[in-house]
Parts: C-alpha cells; sequence; structure tokens
C-alpha cells in the first residue's frame, strides 16, 4: 500500500508524527524538530503551488465529504496563513537553537520541540479546516501546547502567567462552544457551506455572538487582553515569538472566516468591534509607554496591533467588509513576521546585556548591534513606515476608511501611530545613546550567528512591501467561499 | 403531565442548578470538591435523562471520577504548602470594584447570549441523525456515536486524542523545582481494598471499551475507568514510578496518537483518501485505534494525577508520588 500523499495531509500530520518524535527521543529533538519544520514548509510550498494553479483545493477526509464528514480545504488565504506560520516557525526553530543552549536549560531544550510542533499541528489545522467543530478541537490543541510554551521558562512570574492565560483560553474555547453547540441546534450542519445558508435570526446572531466574543477572548482584543502582556513578556524568546508572532493569529483568521461566511455583522456589531479596537490601540500605547522592560514593550504592542487589525476589518463598515478582510489579513501577515523578528530580538539584547530594563539600555558597555539593527527594522514594520508590508497594511487601512468616509479610523489610527512612534523611541534612542557609559563600549560585541535568523524576518517584513500586489492577489484565491465550490 | 419522570427531572434539575451554586459559595475547598463531585454526578444522571448514555459515562468517568481525583491530589499539596488541615479560598489580595463591576457586566452579556439564543433555538432542530442512519451500514460500527466518532469525524477525535497528549507534555514539563521540598505523601490506602477493586475495574473498563462498536462505551470511558486502576497502584504504592520508566510512559502516550495516525494516514491509497478504511476491516481498524487510544488515555491519566515525570532525586528518603 503505497498513501496517496496530499500537501494538506502532511501539513498537518507531518507536525504531528515530528511532535511524536520529538517526545520519544529526546535527545534529537531539535534535529527532528528542525527537519520537521523544513518539510512542513516544504508541503506548504507545494500547496501554494497547486492553489495557484488550481484555486481552492478540497480533500474529503474519510470520503465521506460534507457536512455528515470533514473537509480540508485551502484557498489563497488559509495558505497565505500556512506560509506564514510554517516559514516564521522555521526561523524561529533557527533562532530557538541558540536561544536554549544554556547548560541549565536541558529541560527547556527537551520539551520546546514537542509542545511547538504540537502547536504546529493545532494551526496548520485551523487554517485548512472548514468545520467549526473542528475549529474548536484545533484550537484545544492549540491553546494547550501554547500554555506549556509559555511556562517553558519554569520561572514563578512565567508559571502565573501561564496559569491565567489558560484561565483566559479555555473560557474562550467554552464560549466558542456553547456557540457551535446553538449554532448546530439551528443550522443542523456544523461546515462553513452550511452555515453560509442558514437563514439569520436573533439566535442565530446570539450564537454567533458568543462564539466570538470567545475568539476575542483568545486573540486578547481590548478589553479581554489581560491575560497576553504577562504570558508573553514572561515567555522565553522563541516561545514569545512563536506567541505573539502567530498563536493569536489563530483566533484571528477564525474570526475573518466567520465574519465572511455567516449571515452576521450589522453595523451596530461591526463599530462595536472597531471601538474596542481603538481602545486597545490606545490603553496599549499608553502601556507601552509606560512599560519597564523591553519585553513587556513588545507585548504590549502586540495588544495594539491586535486593535488596529480589528479596526482594519472595520474600517469602512457593513459595506466595506468584502474588502476590508483584505487590510486586516495583510496587517495579520505583516505583525506576525515584524513581531515574531522583534521578539527574536529582544530575546538576544537580553541574553548579550543580561537584562532588559529599557531604562538601563543606554548603560550597558556591551551593544549587540546587529540584534539591535533588527529591532529597529521591526519597528519601521510595526508603525508602519514604507516600504514594510506594516506600511501597506496601514495604508489599505486608511485608505479604505477615507473612501467610506470613516474619518474617525484614520484618526484613531494616526494617534495609533505617533504613539507607536514614541514608545518604540524609548528603546531606540537608548540603542544609539553612549554618554551614559563610563567603560569603554564594546559597539560591535555579541554578533552572533543566532542574529541571522531574526534578521531574515526583520528583512522580510520589510520587503515583503514590495510584494503586496502579488500577496493580494494571492489571498483573494478562492474568495469567496461557496464561489469555489 | 401525567409523567412521573417530569417531577423527577424538574428535581433533578433543581439539583444540579442549586449544586452548581453550592460548589461555587462554598469557601472550604474540600466541601468545594465534594459538592463537586456530587454535581459531577447528578449532571451525568442528566445526560441519561436526555438520552445521551455515551456522554453520561465519559461525565461520570472523567468529568467526576479524574477529575475528583485531581482536585482531591490538589488539594492535599495545598494543605501540605500551606501547613493547614483546611484551605479556604479567600483571596489575598482584594479584587478591585471597577474589575468586579466590569466582570459582572461581562458574565451578563454572555447569559444574555446564551439566553437569546438558547429561546431562539427550535426544539428539535434539523440534525444529522437522517444522515448518520443512512451511512452506519458503511462505517463498519452499529453504534451510532462510535460510527460518528471513529469514522465520519475520526479526525476530530484524533485531535482530541492529540489535545490528552499536549496536556501531558505540558505538565511533565512544568518541573515542581519551586520549591524543593519533597511532594507531600498521600494517606494510607489498604491493599486489601486494591485486591478486590482492581480486576473489578480492569473487566469493566475492558468491557466498555469492546461494547462501544455496538451500544454506549468507547475508548474515553474505558480508558477513564481504566486510569483508576493506575490511580490504585500510585496510591497503594503497588507501583512506584522510577526515572528509567520515563521511555515506557512516553510510549504508552504516544500510542493511541501514532497508531490513530498511521492507520488514517496508510488507509489512503487507490483512490481513497485519508481516514476512509476499506469497508471490510473498518471494524478490525476501529477496534484496534480504540484499543490502543485507550490505553493511552488510561497511562495518560494516571500520570496526569501523579503529576510529574518521575525525575532522578538528589535524596534517597524522598517518595515521589
Amino acid at each position: 500500500m503505497t498513501p496517496d500523499l496530499d500537501p494538506m495531509i502532511l501539513a498537518i500530520f507531518l507536525p504531528l508524527f515530528g511532535a511524536i518524535a520529538a517526545f520519544m527521543l529526546p535527545r534529537a529533538a531539535a534535529v527532528i524538530g528542525l527537519v520537521t519544520l523544513a518539510m512542513t514548509t516544504g508541503a506548504v510550498f507545494w500547496l501554494a503551488q497547486r492553489v495557484l494553479a488550481t484555486g481552492a483545493v478540497i480533500v474529503p477526509l474519510g470520503g465521506w465529504g460534507a457536512p455528515l464528514g470533514i473537509d480540508l480545504r485551502a484557498d489563497g488565504l488559509s495558505v497565505a496563513m500556512l506560509l506564514l506560520t510554517s516559514a516564521v516557525g522555521f526561523l524561529v526553530s533557527v533562532a530557538a537553537l541558540d536561544s536554549l543552549k544554556g547548560a541549565d536549560q536541558a529541560r527547556q531544550r527537551q520539551y520546546f520541540w514537542p509542545l511547538w510542533l504540537l502547536l504546529l499541528t493545532g494551526m496548520n489545522g485551523v487554517y485548512l479546516s472548514t468545520d467549526i467543530f473542528n475549529l474548536y478541537v484545533m484550537i484545544e490543541v492549540i491553546a494547550l501546547a501554547a500554555v506549556g510554551l509559555t511556562v517553558l521558562s519554569g520561572t514563578k512570574a512565567a508559571l502565573r502567567a501561564g496559569l491565567e492565560y489558560m484561565y483566559a483560553s479555555i473560557l474562550g474555547a467554552l464560549l466558542f462552544l456553547m456557540g457551535v453547540g446553538f449554532v448546530y441546534m439551528q443550522a443542523g450542519q456544523l461546515d462553513f457551506a452550511g452555515l453560509i445558508a442558514a437563514e439569520p435570526s436573533a439566535a442565530m446572531s446570539a450564537a454567533l455572538a458568543l462564539m466570538i466574543v470567545g475568539l476575542l477572548l483568545k486573540t486578547a482584543l481590548f478589553p479581554l487582553h489581560f491575560w497576553l502582556p504577562a504570558a508573553h513578556a514572561n515567555a522565553t524568546a522563541p516561545a514569545s515569538a512563536l506567541l505573539s508572532g502567530l498563536v493569536v493569529k489563530a483566533a484571528l483568521y477564525i474570526f475573518l472566516r466567520l465574519t465572511t461566511y455567516m449571515p452576521l455583522p450589522d453595523e451596530i456589531l461591526i463599530t462595536l468591534i472597531g471601538a474596542l479596537g481603538a481602545g486597545a490601540v490606545l490603553w496599549g500605547g499608553v502601556q507601552a509607554l509606560r512599560a519597564e522592560r523591553l519585553k513587556l514593550l513588545v507585548a504590549w504592542s502586540t495588544v495594539v496591533q491586535i486593535g488596529l487589525i480589528f479596526i482594519a476589518f472595520a474600517r469602512a463598515g457593513q459595506v466595506g467588509l468584502a474588502e476590508s478582510w483584505k487590510a486586516a489579513a495583510l496587517l495579520i501577515l505583516a505583525h506576525g513576521v515584524a513581531k515574531a523578528a522583534m521578539f527574536l530580538a529582544a530575546g538576544r539584547i537580553k541574553d548579550e546585556i543580561g537584562h532588559d530594563r529599557i531604562r538601563d539600555l543606554d548603560r550597558a558597555p556591551v551593544r549587540p548591534t546587529l540584534a539591535q539593527f533588527t529591532f529597529a527594522l521591526a519597528a519601521i514594520s510595526l508603525i508602519g513606515l514604507p516600504p514594510s508590508l506594516g506600511f501597506i497594511g496601514k495604508w489599505s487601512l486608511m485608505e479604505g476608511a477615507m473612501s467610506a468616509g470613516y474619518w474617525h479610523w484614520v484618526v484613531i489610527t494616526m494617534i495609533g501611530t505617533l504613539m507607536s512612534v514614541a514608545y518604540f523611541s524609548r528603546v531606540l534612542s537608548a540603542f544609539l545613546r553612549f554618554d551614559r557609559v563610563r567603560a569603554p563600549v564594546g559597539e560591535h560585541q555579541g554578533w552572533a550567528l543566532a542574529d541571522a535568523a531574526p534578521l531574515t524576518l526583520a528583512l522580510t517584513a520589510i520587503g515583503l512591501g514590495l510584494m503586496a500586489a502579488p500577496i493580494l492577489r494571492f489571498i483573494e484565491i478562492g474568495y469567496p467561499f461557496g464561489a469555489a465550490l | 403531565m401525567t409523567d412521573p419522570l417530569v417531577i423527577f427531572d424538574l428535581l433533578l434539575a433543581l439539583a444540579i442548578v442549586a449544586l452548581a451554586v453550592a460548589a461555587l459559595s462554598v469557601r472550604d475547598l474540600y466541601a468545594m470538591i465534594v459538592v463537586f463531585v456530587i454535581f459531577g454526578l447528578l449532571s451525568a444522571l442528566a445526560w441519561v435523562r436526555l438520552s445521551a448514555p455515551d456522554v453520561a459515562l465519559a461525565e461520570a468517568a472523567i468529568g467526576t471520577g479524574v477529575t475528583g481525583a485531581l482536585l482531591l491530589k490538589t488539594l492535599h499539596h495545598l494543605r501540605f504548602a500551606s501547613g493547614q488541615r483546611s484551605v479556604s479560598m479567600t483571596p489575598t489580595i482584594p479584587v478591585p470594584t471597577g474589575v468586579m463591576l466590569a466582570n459582572a457586566a461581562f458574565c451578563g452579556l454572555i447569559t444574555l447570549g446564551l439566553a437569546v439564543a438558547f429561546l431562539g433555538a427550535p426544539s428539535a432542530g434539523p440534525g444529522f441523525d437522517t444522515l448518520v442512519a443512512e451511512s452506519m451500514p458503511a462505517s463498519g460500527v452499529d453504534h451510532p456515536v462510535t460510527g460518528v466518532l471513529l469514522n465520519f469525524r475520526a479526525y476530530d477525535t484524533l485531535m482530541e486524542v492529540v489535545v490528552l497528549l499536549a496536556a501531558v507534555v505540558a505538565v511533565w514539563q512544568i518541573e515542581r523545582g519551586l520549591s524543593d521540598a519533597p511532594a507531600p505523601e498521600m494517606g494510607e490506602v489498604w491493599q486489601g481494598f486494591a485486591r478486590l477493586a482492581l480486576p473489578a475495574i480492569v473487566v469493566v473498563g475492558t468491557y466498555l471499551l469492546w461494547v462501544g462498536a455496538e451500544a454506549p462505551g468507547g475508548a474515553f470511558q474505558g480508558g477513564a475507568v481504566l486510569a483508576a486502576v493506575g490511580l490504585l497502584l500510585l496510591l497503594t504504592r503497588a507501583y512506584v514510578p522510577q526515572p528509567h520508566h520515563r521511555g515506557i510512559a512516553r510510549g504508552a502516550f504516544v500510542l493511541g496518537t501514532g497508531v490513530f495516525a498511521l492507520v488514517a494516514l496508510l488507509v489512503a491509497g487507490g483512490g481513497r483518501v485519508a481516514f476512509e478504511y476499506p469497508l471490510d476491516h473498518a471494524k478490525t481498524l476501529i477496534l484496534l485505534i480504540e484499543g490502543m487510544v485507550t490505553i493511552s488515555i488510561a497511562v495518560t491519566l494516571a500520570a496526569l494525577f501523579h503529576g510529574r515525570e518521575p525525575v532522578a532525586l538528589r535524596m534517597e528518603d524522598r517518595h515521589d508520588t
């Protein structure tokens, strides 16, 4: 029997088998992890090629087909998310080799890989799923693996943050599940195709609202962001990069899918979501300005960026939804790449200097310039300066808002941008200031091969902006859902 | 309304709600756990009344049995750490009024959403029932729930098993290194009880697994019952986990996931996709998967009760329970 291989199956099963192998053979975990990541990335590229050639593709698992069985489906947006996940994941894995090399990190080395590969299984599963119950199961896989990664460092602060994260995550999943139950009662179906056809009613809207609140909790939209800063700031650097760059995107992606396919959102709800996003931008900005530690500042910037993505979604109200999701998707991709780079760079800086107190960064005689450069590049994309992908995302947000006459979203975005310039400047100015150091400054100390992965990510975040047009064309493949079936 | 069962149902529903309120309002943690266990048992009864015996079995075995044991063990650790007999859950830091109000508003909105969704839902909505009934002959098993779990939606079930694997990996990686104190010893369990109970548990667990193909039961329920074997062995110290057993334990954790995933992949080919079992072998394959998954579930739940990776201890006299 030679099994028929399908890239979608591979994208889910390769990391699963990799996780099992890495768990069984702790000594070889790193090798297994890297090989698995490389192979998964290969499978995703294969899938991308297929989607480019033929449009959206479907695998009916078990041969039953929806609605009885579960279909895997890949279209432009799913493949874009898969590419983001596996490519960023691969580079973070390379960086993890270095940042987990300490003599006291044997356990972390051993457990990082199985947890991360299980996380990858869950995320790839989300991006290929077309079934809301299956999505629930997948976000449970993600939640447990992500909590494991949060507490990997074993510090008291990380454990406390991890526990809070787990409570928030489980509550979010539970709300999502209750919503799924009620949707099933109404529509009698769990797959997206069945949901598109479902009739809108008050009860249906309430069920959808439950699911969406669960997702907002998981993606940490203000004011449900309370768990995120501590969890992301206290994890080890590669785990932070994965959690902040990739994990929160899974719930965001489900949110985008649901709102595209469901007989949902009326104007009030969209405005409310935009308002929450505005709250995130402002509150997160203030907290980032006040943060005393570098990693905490970066974590608060994630809260801001999540808010921005929701503003992009709400930028042009109900009429604009058919276009707005693309602006949101661009920002998701941009943030994924840039934030992973920034967390890795922050971890490198902390490793070299020995602390990450922002106030004392300019007193350090050691200047890991390459890591600082990476941080600055990532900041450029997050602030939204051209030609980065972050700029394109922000630009398409504001363009859409302006053409719809929704100037308030433009104002909020501008304020958010100015605030992000301010809080990143706190860090960047400390990098550039030398007059507070008594000892001779070793300006080029702390260059290491370990900087290669974050630097590549940061350069990608800048460079992808030049490819924005093809990316936009790509994520439109197979949209909307019904048309491609 | 002459049906006496309606009165029973009403009383049951009231009791469940009352127990939930009691569990939330009791301050003493031990009392809280006891109330929670009773709550779980009555919930299981409610599932029986809702004609969902599979869910009832799972609720009784996992939601009440294993969870209760986990809670009691955690309480034991808390008592040991604080040195007090009774641990109450009075928060050490008072919660700000603003946060409380925000939480209350949030919960109110959720309740409102639940109410609207519930009241608007059709009492007997469309579902998969007819579709499942039509496809049962092609599933290889006779019990619809098993057909859905292990065939039609086997992918979901595989990922549920992965969730359990992720849980045990996450628990094993948490080092109890924060305090160097050894784990507190649990109380004694009479060996004679274990001798009497173990064979019975093994028979019941295996029966639940086996009968799953045509009647309520299956891997999750059977595995949870078999996990009780592990709990008893650990409590009676008939088995003390050793560092060199870790390899076997890891193997047992991944066995279910590994076999399930391998079968799902290997059946593909020749026009079939993953998870598409050939009809002639469907029942055999499903039983194979269920058997392996049962072993994994049992060992994983017992390991979760044990609570940590058995690592080499620095002092010989430390008990690693």
